[in-house]
């Protein structure tokens, strides 16, 4: 009786919301920390920011090719709720064939720019079939059999793909870092302005992803297969109702994933000119990060997130140290995944908290 | 308790309550997103009564129990048990202050027998530690042993056949699923039961057999029931008071027979019907 | 439906055959299993005890034998992890690699200028009595191994609370990536003075064995008998607090939670604490079997602490059946032993039939393989655990009238 014409004041849904503003600001602010840091320090000490400069220029090319892979994760994870852990060796194949590939079709540092230009497109449709098939054969074999099953059950068997394929990559190419023939002159200055320097492999990065993001947005909004991939992962029980073959969907799915994966690949077998078959275990944490901190699920996030990255991971290998970026970036990533899992852009969904 | 002397809803909270109610919740509003689902609804159950909440499809029924047992917080809204806060209250907490409850679609573990079940409910009585129940202290064997003999006792109190007993939970027939959910709960020994939708599945005779069973616990046992439930009769025939959600809010309240004659709670079931 | 009252639905008995179980058959049951319990154990343990007595002191059957019981006890402990409490741990490499930094902190020279360069020495006889570093005895730092993995368990598994099971999976996976980059970058860290790794060099050499009452152990290749009774000892305890948890009111608490946490927090269960203790007894056998290993190997080197190890580990547990005691004592001794003498063994034969690799190119691909198949073929794993098969075969659809992440931590 004590309590009782007490009028409820709104305290608790303030409480709430102040949660919700932090968590999505507190991820900002932690995104932002460390160029807002450097950049600072660069002013005081080079007076400008051209080295912050070149780390972005830098940050984005890599961060391309995170998003790239990252899309995958976010495509696949939106229709089957599964972290593909295959997915960065799908990107290692994609690299591998494409090795492979400059040499059957005769690409060395001496062909003329249009010999470059045609014999990298055709590579790059191979890499992306190759990814692509390959992506689509993993699902096939690996998880659809399991998909009624609990989901860590298909978590485990796609952790023992990602080891499989490693081993793939292994023997086909050896276990050290191999070398390939820098093509395109990955590193020469194409122009500068104000001091920061933009290079054949930054435009090769992006000019690539741009495109690609474009029409894969593009044939996921308007085309009647990109409709069924989305009603498919809203709801596969209606989907399926509706007349959609769910499993053609999702072999649609990773087959898209996969040659996104697949040009993600090429691009970083011209732009670092290393390859090796362990080069998909980091670049798949570090998209799979991407795709969470853009909002597992949300495309434009994947995009976002991988940029963001990119950018952040260049700024560590520039002034902390490569060792210590691989720490930085799984700190990042649990970090995002307690206090903001839905994302910087993902609503509240199921994984929500 | 006069349930009579309480007139139907009004939005004024709540000078009627009685100073000894077990349970009272104030103003108690749930939203997800955009949707509200259950809207300012004050109620309150005395001590040792049973009690009904009815309602449409989708009325919040469910989410106003969820709320009680802490599995949802409330958007706004107070819930007061046994003269404690218990609004933001953890599930787990709830449980061993004495709210025990049955869910709508059975929830046991499916992959224990019906013993083990019946021994998770009294978990949060039991005392064995990490280190008591590695060492298996006398006093670890002993409660482990008197927990299962208690467990055997409210399975056979509820109507299980001993042999069924050691039976898995998934492999038991959906009524005995039923009754062993409403023995773990017991296992506890509450103060207060509440279960949703506790007839769902039964033949009237077995309804009628539960309706039988709730007084007789509420005798024996002395607890309070608050029970969801759509079948009129069960509802009618055990219910010393009536609320009725619809849309999330309370259209009406009072003794059974007042509610059925209220023409508030006849148009939210025709309305649902047409 | 009162309780002398036959329940209207079960099918097939009519009323009056109802058999009450007399009284003693119910303390039979009660009594019976408990002492047959026991006997499996102590037979397989005596039987392991006398392993080292048939083979050579040297052999390097023994030297496998001896890996292998530190596999098992691994493999024991994230058992509980993850086939007790279902928390799927990628990161279990974590705690094998503080257990092991614990006993190269403690028991090495690697501290070289500790007290002045004269040492500090805990209880410790022979040798490493007089060598300068921090050299503690081995059953102490056990106790330290245990006490950090604990505490590092628990402070890995409080992000993951309120995760799903996929996000638990990623985030112990990070966790064990980060400190593998710690051990492996360590020595460019320094608390005070030191180093706090030696990165890839490795500590090396750390100290033996030193028990009470018996002469310090020697190197493994000397004698290594001594080693393995010791990792028997292990394998025994942690055998021992499986089976004790198991069947108690903590291992009900975690299959209650693995099955359905809105269900068991809703029966009493408190969620957090539960989970929590989950990892921290989980870690707790990684941390002694890798102070173990770091002493056993005679080093603490940062290569050990890779992803692979973490599935490795998982295999073990996956092929012996997910909270299979048993199945996972067989699971490891499987593939411990395939890693360590078949593999090595048949390493030439892809070259037999005219292939140019060696088959220790393939092992991790193996584990992966293996992974696949037993998760599409037999999910519940050689010797199931009756529950997991339940879970892992059958669709066991629970309610949705709360959905799982309504329940917060
Ligand atoms: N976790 C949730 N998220 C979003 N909406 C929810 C959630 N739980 C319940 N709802 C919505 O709240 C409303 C009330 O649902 P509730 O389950 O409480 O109804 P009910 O009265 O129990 O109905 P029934 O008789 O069918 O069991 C429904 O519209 C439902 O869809
Ligand atoms: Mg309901």
């Amino acid at each position: 009786m004590e309590a009782a014409s007490v009028p409820v004041a709104p305290a608790v849904p303030f409480g709430e919301k102040a949660r919700a503003f932090i968590s999505t600001y507190g991820l900002i602010a932690i995104l932002a920390a460390l160029p807002v840091y450097y950049g600072v320090s660069d002013l005081v000490n080079d007076g400008n920011l051209t080295r912050l400069g070149n780390n972005l220029v830098a940050g984005l090319s890599n961060g391309a090719i995170w998003a790239l892979i990252a899309i995958g994760y976010t495509l696949v994870y939106g229709i089957v709720e599964l972290i593909n852990f295959a997915h960065g060796e799908v990107f290692m194949i994609g690299s591998f064939v494409s090795a492979s590939f400059f040499g059957t079709v005769g690409l060395t540092a001496a062909t003329g720019v249009l010999g470059l230009v045609l014999g990298l497109a055709l590579t790059l449709i191979v890499a992306m079939l190759g990814s692509g098939l390959l992506n689509v054969m993993i699902e096939r074999v690996a998880y659809r059999p399991l998909r009624d099953a609990p989901k860590l059950a298909a978590l485990i068997t796609a952790v023992g793909m990602s080891f499989i394929l490693q081993n793939v990559g292994l023997l086909w190419r050896g276990g050290s870092q191999e070398g390939i023939t820098d093509l395109v002159q990955a590193q020469k200055e194409l122009f500068s302005f104000g001091g920061v320097t933009v290079s054949n492999g930054d435009l090769l990065s992006v000019g690539v992803t741009i495109p690609l993001v474009l029409l894969m947005t593009a044939f996921i909004t308007k085309s009647r297969l990109g409709k069924a991939m989305r009603a498919t992962a809203q709801d596969p029980e209606a989907a399926r109702l509706m007349g959609i073959n769910v499993d053609t969907t999702i072999s649609l799915t990773f087959l898209i994933g996969g040659m996104l994966a697949g040009a993600a690949g090429l691009i970083y077998a011209l732009y670092q000119t290393t390859i090796w078959y362990f080069q998909g275990f980091t670049a798949g944490l570090i998209a799979f990060t991407a795709a969470v901190m853009g909002g597992i699920g949300n495309l434009r996030g994947a995009v976002l997130g991988g940029l963001i990255i990119g950018f952040i991971q260049q700024i560590s290998d520039n002034r902390i140290g490569t060792e210590w970026t691989p720490a930085l970036v799984f700190s990042f990533l649990v970090l995002i995944m307690v206090f903001k899992p839905s994302g910087l852009l993902g609503e509240q969904t199921r994984e929500a908290g | 308790m006069s349930a009579g002397a309480v007139a139907a809803s009004d939005h004024t909270p709540d000078s009627r309550v009685p100073g000894d109610a077990l349970l009272s919740a104030e103003g108690v509003t749930k939203q997800f997103g955009g949707l509200t689902a259950v809207s300012g609804v004050d109620f309150f159950i005395p001590q040792r009564a049973i009690v009904s909440i009815i309602g449409p499809n989708g009325a919040g029924k469910t989410t106003f129990f969820n709320m009680l047992t802490g599995l949802y917080k409330p958007t706004l809204g107070k819930i007061r048990f046994d003269a404690k806060d218990i609004t933001r209250g953890r599930p787990d907490k709830i449980m061993a202050l004495g709210i025990a409850r049955t869910f709508q679609n059975i929830r046991l573990f499916g992959t224990m027998t019906a013993v083990e079940n019946v021994m998770v409910g009294r978990h949060a009585r039991m005392k064995a530690g990490l280190f008591g129940s590695i060492l298996r202290t006398p006093g670890v064997g002993k409660e482990e042993k008197s927990v299962r003999e208690k467990a055997h006792e409210e399975l056979e109190y509820v109507g299980i056949a001993p042999r069924l007993h050691d039976q898995l939970a998934v492999n038991l027939a959906y009524g005995d699923q039923r009754r062993v959910e409403i023995a773990r709960a017991l296992a506890s020994d509450p103060k207060l039961l509440l279960l949703d939708e506790p007839t769902a599945g039964m033949n009237p005779q077995e309804s009628a057999q539960l309706t039988d069973f709730m007084r007789k616990l509420r005798d024996d046992r002395g607890l309070a029931i608050l029970l969801i439930e759509h079948d009129m009769k069960v509802v009618m025939g055990v219910s010393e008071y009536v609320t009725v959600l619809d849309h999330g809010e309370k259209i009406s309240e009072g003794l059974p027979a007042d509610v059925r004659a209220d023409p508030k709670v006849v148009e939210a079931y025709l309305g649902k019907q047409g | 439906m009162s309780a002398t009252e036959t329940p209207p639905d079960a099918p097939g008995t009519p009323p009056g055959q109802i058999s009450i179980k007399p009284q003693s058959a119910l303390v039979a049951r009660l009594t019976a299993p408990a002492t047959q319990k026991l006997i499996l154990p102590v037979v397989f343990l005596g039987l392991m005890a006398l392993v080292p007595l048939v083979l050579d002191q040297s052999s390097p059957l023994l030297r496998d034998a001896t890996l292998a019981a530190a596999y098992v006890v691994m493999a024991l402990g994230l058992n509980i992890i993850v086939g007790f409490a279902g928390l799927l741990d990628l990161g279990y490499v974590a705690f094998f690699a503080i257990g092991a930094y614990t006993i190269g902190w403690l028991g090495s020279g690697f501290f070289a200028e500790a007290n002045g360069g004269e040492g500090i020495h805990i209880a410790v006889t022979g040798f490493a009595a007089s060598l300068p570093g921090i050299h503690v005895n081995f059953l102490l730092v056990l106790v330290a191994a245990l006490i950090f993995t604990t505490i590092a368990g628990m402070i890995i598994g409080l992000p993951t609370l309120r995760l799903r099971g996929d996000y638990i999976a990623i985030v112990t996976l990070a966790f064990g990536e980060i400190i593998g980059d710690i051990a492996e970058n360590g020595d460019r860290l320094s608390i005070g003075d030191y180093k706090l790794t030696n990165g890839k060099q490795g500590i090396t050499p750390v100290d033996k064995i030193d028990l009470p009452l018996v002469e310090p152990f020697k190197l493994g290749a000397i004698d290594g008998r001594p080693w393995f009774w010791v990792a028997l000892a292990l394998v025994a305890l942690v055998l021992f607090v499986n089976f004790r948890l198991r069947d108690s009111r903590l291992g009900r608490a975690w299959i209650a939670l693995r099955e359905d946490e809105v269900a068991a927090s809703s029966m009493g269960i408190p969620l957090v604490k539960t989970k929590l203790l989950a990892y921290g007894t989980g870690a707790a056998f990684g941390g002694m079997s890798g102070a173990f290993l770091g002493s056993y190997l005679n080093t603490v080197n940062a290569d050990q602490f890779q992803f692979s190890f973490s599935i490795f580990i998982l295999s073990m547990v996956i092929l012996g059946g997910l909270g299979s005691i048993w199945g996972v004592v067989v699971g490891a001794i499987a593939l411990s032993f395939m890693n360590f003498r078949l593999i090595p063994e048949l390493r030439d034969a892809p070259s037999l039939v005219g292939l140019d690799f060696e088959l220790t190119d393939l092992s991790f691909g193996i584990f992966g393989f293996l992974l696949v198949i037993m998760m599409i073929m037999r999910p519940e794993g050689l010797l199931p655990e009756r529950r997991r098969q339940i879970e892992l075969t059958e669709n066991l659809e629970g309610g949705d009238d709360v959905p799982v992440q309504a329940v917060k931590a």
